[in-house]
């Protein structure tokens, strides 16, 4: 790295005053919850774990945040003690009352994915796009200190996905794989990881949360892992076989591998989400494959990596989305194969001035374990 | 997210009790004239709806529609292949894949207009906007009704699959906290050992939540990163099998267990066995300096709507709210003791009126 990454918080809160100087909003409010976490983690450094959570944030950072648990208010008093907290059990009438008492400020809601209804309907209903944009054009490039977060978290996917080899053996559950893999993120500090996986030949279709279904022989198994470091996460995708691969399996792998390659060096600046997912069905079209790249088959060729798992831009061939450098991404031509049923492979990357870089370093191959 | 064991077991939860749910609100409906329900889940809410249908979306969002009679219809923000997914693990009437759940939501009432025309919506101030705007739009604005409180009057006391579930949901969890490494010295040490142990046994999803050193502080903290342990620690497991969540707080002596946890425990048992339908606070008997410790904090938590656990009585919130006997709930205590800190907490099926609560395990 050549530049030396600054405290990430810090370095977002001064972007957010900026621009919501920019835009002449005094107060953002910024709704969150488990669920969509990562606009509240971006504007007030705050994962919530249970219910509704609603941060004030001006030009100094956050102001207020209230929350729904009484342990995450005590949590959030711990971890950020300059905060004004407010623990609810009505947290959402609490941040009304909130945003009545700012009177005559110029105040914006957002993101469009949290805020509730009842909020809505109220006086900042009108400037929810318009708050919600702004903090999706912060989030989509990120700052050396993201960017370090972000190769930290590559890295621990790649050992991660070392893990999940070991675990996978004939006769196991899946949920045992997810066992060991969740085991292992933990004793490495890791609070939150997305898996999900898929075991079997032709019968499966895609991926799914860990079932009861024990691995046999000649199984494909497939995975994505996504560890968070400093809440950001990266992403891998492999294709493993319980014993040895045989000859379609091999011959499958092969063209999600071109794909795979092809979409990544179609990854730069100035390229569009569309141009990298063309680049990758293109690959499927020329193996006579091009039905399995429809959405009746497979979701995305990609999306962004960040503070959510699934972030933007979704690659698909008609987003316009162009990419700028330190934009962060998986490329994966995840689908299913007719002859060998679902297979993924992909690397996280992130868009440098030249090209892209790769920052997975799990070898792009179709595993085999024992 | 949820990435543990996700399965529907029909001995553990026949497709009768599921439907006897349903058919207990649809009845409320029609007392309510509601011509159809809207409930929202994501894994954050997803309480609900795995309870009308053992469905859980281990990412994403979905909008559970339930009309006065018939099956619920599922719009699912899935693609359309993880269809055969969700129909494996829960009982549902259709499910539709719906990118767009508000709109999904509108088109489908639109097609099956409701009648009476009243749209009932569980936690109506908490739905997206995202989801909520378009039904909105649609013209529908003026017929959304909130039916929080009508949904909770349905969803206690548990029934006999809820609590086996929650008995497996508190032995997973117990199991777990015996897995913790004797001399342990890292939180990384501990919650990589918890969350081998309960997701090995078949948890759904995992939270711990950390006080490393109690000696310095008693806050749960949910840890990134790693900090080294205390010769006092607590540590506060929430652990969901098949939807069901309990949470179970142990403290953890590296030395001998100091005398006076033994009575703090007691005290735990004292106390959850007074709490009862008609008496929902702990504060009466060991407020103040009554013996052995001070109370601290407390909570009563229950699952009556879409998140897992939603407080029943706090030591924060000003007054209870209404309980019946047989609920399914969580007592966490913390007890200012004159040698430090003590926190405990346990599952327990609430007493009737005038009956002692039992703690589930």
């Amino acid at each position: 790295m050549s530049e030396v990454p600054v405290n990430a918080p810090a370095e977002r809160r001064a972007r957010l005053a900026a621009a919501m100087a920019a835009e002449g909003i005094d107060i953002l409010v910024v709704a969150g919850n488990p669920w969509r976490s990562d606009y509240l983690r971006f504007a007030a450094d705050f994962t919530p774990t249970e219910g509704h959570a609603f941060a004030f944030i001006d030009g100094d950072g956050p102001s207020q945040i209230i929350v729904e648990h009484p342990a995450e208010a005590a949590r959030l008093r711990w971890e950020q003690p300059q905060l004004q907290v407010n623990g609810s059990c009505a947290p959402i009438e609490a941040a009304e009352t909130a945003i009545r008492a700012y009177g005559g400020r110029r105040l914006a809601l957002a993101p469009l994915a949290a805020v509730p209804y009842r909020l809505a309907k109220g006086p900042l209903g009108a400037g929810i796009a318009r708050g919600t944009a702004l903090l999706d054009r912060l989030m989509l490039r990120k700052s050396p200190a993201e960017i370090d977060a972000f190769r930290r978290a590559a890295a621990l996917a790649d050992d991660g996905y070392a893990v999940f080899c070991e675990a996978a053996r004939a006769g196991r559950p899946e949920y045992a794989l997810v066992a060991d893999v969740e085991a292992f993120f933990r004793s490495r500090g890791c609070p939150e990881n997305f898996q999900i996986l898929g075991s079997g030949g032709t019968e499966v279709r895609g991926m799914h949360p860990p079932s009861e279904r024990r691995l046999a022989r000649g199984d494909l198994v497939t995975t994505e892992l996504t560890p968070c470091v400093n809440g950001y996460y990266a992403q891998i995708c492999r294709t493993l076989v319980i014993g040895e691969a045989s000859e379609a399996q091999r011959r499958a792998f092969a063209v999600y591998d071109e794909a795979l390659e092809a979409g990544i060096a179609a990854v730069r600046p100035r390229a569009t989400a569309g141009e990298v997912a063309r680049a990758q069905n293109e690959v499927f079209r020329r193996h006579g494959l091009g039905d399995y790249v429809t959405s009746e088959y497979t979701r995305v060729r990609g999306h962004g990596l960040g503070l959510y798992v699934d972030g933007r831009p979704a690659v698909l061939e008609d987003v316009d989305l162009v990419f700028e450098p330190d934009m962060t991404l998986i490329v994966h031509p995840n689908t299913y194969h007719p002859e060998v049923g679902y297979v993924v492979h992909g690397d996280s990357v992130r868009v440098t001035p030249e090209g892209c870089e790769v920052l997975t370093r799990t070898a792009r191959r179709l595993f085999s374990v024992n | 997210m949820r990435r543990g064991l996700i399965s529907w077991s029909r001995e553990e939860v026949p497709p009768q009790v599921l439907e006897s749910r349903v058919a207990r609100l649809q009845e409320k409906m029609r007392d309510a004239e509601l011509g159809v329900v809207l409930v929202y889940t994501s894994f954050a809410r997803p309480s609900a709806v795995a309870w009308l249908t053992h469905f859980v979306p281990y990412w994403n969002e979905a909008l559970l529609v339930v009309r006065p009679v018939g099956a619920p219809v599922l719009l699912a923000a899935f693609s359309k292949r993880v269809q055969d997914w969700i129909r494996s693990v829960s009982h549902l009437g259709e499910v539709r894949s719906a990118p767009d759940l508000g709109r999904a939501a509108a088109a489908f009432l639109k097609e099956h207009p409701p009648e009476p025309s009243r749209i009932g919506v569980l936690e109506l101030d908490a739905l997206p906007w995202a989801v909520a705007e378009p039904i909105v739009k649609a013209g529908y604005g003026a017929a959304l009704v909130d039916i929080t409180g009508l949904f909770a009057s349905i969803r206690q006391p548990a029934d006999d699959a809820e609590i086996g579930l929650a008995r497996r949901a508190a032995k997973i969890a117990t199991q777990a906290l015996k897995a913790i490494p004797t001399g342990a010295k890292r939180a990384s040490e501990l919650l990589s050992a918890l969350e081998g142990s309960a997701r090995l046994d078949g948890a759904e999803e995992v939270l711990p939540r950390l006080a490393p050193d109690l000696r310095a502080d008693a806050t749960l903290r949910r840890l990134e990163g790693d900090a080294p342990l205390g010769e006092r620690y607590a540590v506060e497991l929430s652990v969901a099998y098949k939807a069901t969540w309990v949470r179970i707080t142990r403290c953890v002596s590296v030395n001998a267990v100091p005398p006076s946890w033994r009575g703090a425990a007691d005290c735990f048992v004292e106390t959850a066995e007074r709490l009862n339908e008609a008496n929902l606070s702990v504060e009466p008997r060991v407020a103040g300096n009554a013996r052995p410790g001070k109370l601290a904090a407390w909570t009563l938590e229950t699952c009556r709507g879409s998140p897992p656990l939603s407080i029943v009585a706090a030591w924060e919130a000003p007054s209870p709210s209404a309980l019946p006997g047989g609920s399914l709930a969580c007592l966490s205590l913390q007890l200012d003791l004159d040698d430090g800190p003590w926190l405990g907490g346990e599952p327990l099926i609430l007493g009737g009126r005038g009956q002692p609560s039992r703690l589930l395990i």
